[in-house]
């Protein structure tokens, strides 16, 4: 049977200007998703543009950083968004930003899997 | 990653009975985070258990020599606080028992700061500790002993425990909830004679695991043994916290590992493995 665990990286906190979530060893799975649940949002972004702009960063030791190319978007009223990634080696976490003058409270997920 | 099965004896000596032996090269066998009680909404949980972190698992690569490994096999379980002074991750397994005996907790664990300055920094991480959650017909017991490695900046190395035992609150509205948190700074006493310097290692990636065992009685609710690498305490005179028992968790037996920043650098506690045992008579390990 596979292994599949996920992991609370951040619970009913708010989210505004840059965010990133705490580093993630991930080494034994294949594949993870990182899921964003809205719990509350305040202010709205500018017209067309998102609420939240994510994207994957990969690192080798948890403290440096490089975009891995995924993205994670969620628009105005949209209340959950994912990034899906694989071969990533042995660190992950989420990087973004909120949109000008909008608060979100958020859960966020990572689901692995080997 | 394993064929699930287990940890081999190895460096243990588990009572008659192994309740659990977990590696983690199978997963987090059951360890999780631990969350504070709630009603309706996230937001009446006791803030100090809004953010414990939770448990991962870690193949301990580090920036300089790479992946080092656990103890037994390649994956720990590991316990990453936030870079903020006083932040804790805690991972908790949660049981029940069968039989009032002896239980026996074992396990080999490493502790370290993040490795982002090139200096010793041997004082960053303040605390790692672990803790029994039990009741019985009469009580709630909660041992809880802790290793102060620093305080303020200033290197400690002794073991702690805590007897007070803080107050509940009221979550929200339906009173059916209460809640309480028992991992404050405040209220650790120093153990009679439990000063102890371990192996810390000369730079922040280097990674020495200690041997840790600790006895405790169900039917007496008391302290048996402690055990930490070459040192043994006298941990029966000590007192638990006690408070009356709860409506809903009767023959509990939760153990939880926590380990707790000393400044504003993540700390990091590696667990690998950890078995719990217990002294079981005939008529019950049937």
């Amino acid at each position: 049977m596979r292994q599949c665990l996920t992991a609370v990286v951040d619970r009913n906190v708010t989210w505004d200007g840059d965010f990133a979530t705490e580093p993630w060893e991930a080494a034994w799975a294949r594949e993870a998703i990182f899921f964003v649940r809205l719990l509350a949002a305040d202010g709205e972004p500018a017209p067309d543009q998102p609420v939240l702009a994510g994207r994957v960063q990969l690192s080798p030791d948890g403290m440096h950083w490089c975009d891995e190319g995924t993205e994670l978007r969620l628009a105005a009223g949209q209340g959950l968004g994912l990034a899906r990634v694989s071969h990533f080696g042995g660190w992950l976490r989420l990087r973004g930003t909120i949109a000008p003058g909008v608060r979100l409270r958020v859960i966020a997920y990572l689901t692995l899997k080997d | 990653m394993a064929t699930p099965g287990g940890a081999s004896r190895g460096p243990f000596a588990p009572l008659s009975t192994v309740l659990c032996s977990d590696d983690f090269d199978a997963g987090l066998q059951g360890w999780t985070g631990l969350i504070g009680n709630y009603e309706d909404s996230l937001d009446n949980m006791l803030p100090q258990y809004a953010d414990l972190r939770p448990p991962m698992l870690s193949n301990a690569t580090v920036w300089d020599t790479g992946t080092g490994g656990s103890a037994a096999g390649t994956y720990a379980m590991k316990l990453a606080t936030r870079p903020r002074r006083g932040s804790l991750a805690v991972g908790i397994k949660r049981l029940t028992y069968r039989q009032a005996g002896l239980i026996q907790l074992e396990a080999l664990f490493a502790f370290k700061p993040e490795a982002s300055h090139l200096r010793l920094s041997e004082t960053d991480v303040g605390s790692v500790g672990l803790l029994f959650d039990l009741q019985d017909e009469r009580q709630r017991v909660m041992p809880h002993l802790r290793y102060l490695n620093a305080l303020d900046g200033e290197a400690v190395g002794r073991w702690q425990f805590k007897r007070r035992a803080p107050g509940f609150a009221d979550i929200g509205t339906s009173g059916q909830t209460r809640s309480h948190y028992h991992l404050a700074p405040e209220d650790w006493e120093d153990l009679p004679g439990g000063g102890q310097l371990l192996c810390y290692n000369e730079i922040a990636t280097k990674l020495n695991w200690h041997y840790l065992r600790l006895g405790f009685d169900l039917g007496s609710m008391s302290y048996a043994y402690l055990q930490c690498n070459d040192r043994h305490f006298d941990v029966r005179p000590l007192e638990p916290m006690r408070m009356p028992a709860m409506a809903n968790l009767w023959c509990m037996l939760n153990v939880a590992f926590w380990v707790e920043a000393g400044t504003d650098k993540r700390a990091f506690l590696y667990l690998d493995s950890i078995v719990l045992s217990a002294d079981l008579h005939p008529c019950a390990s049937a």
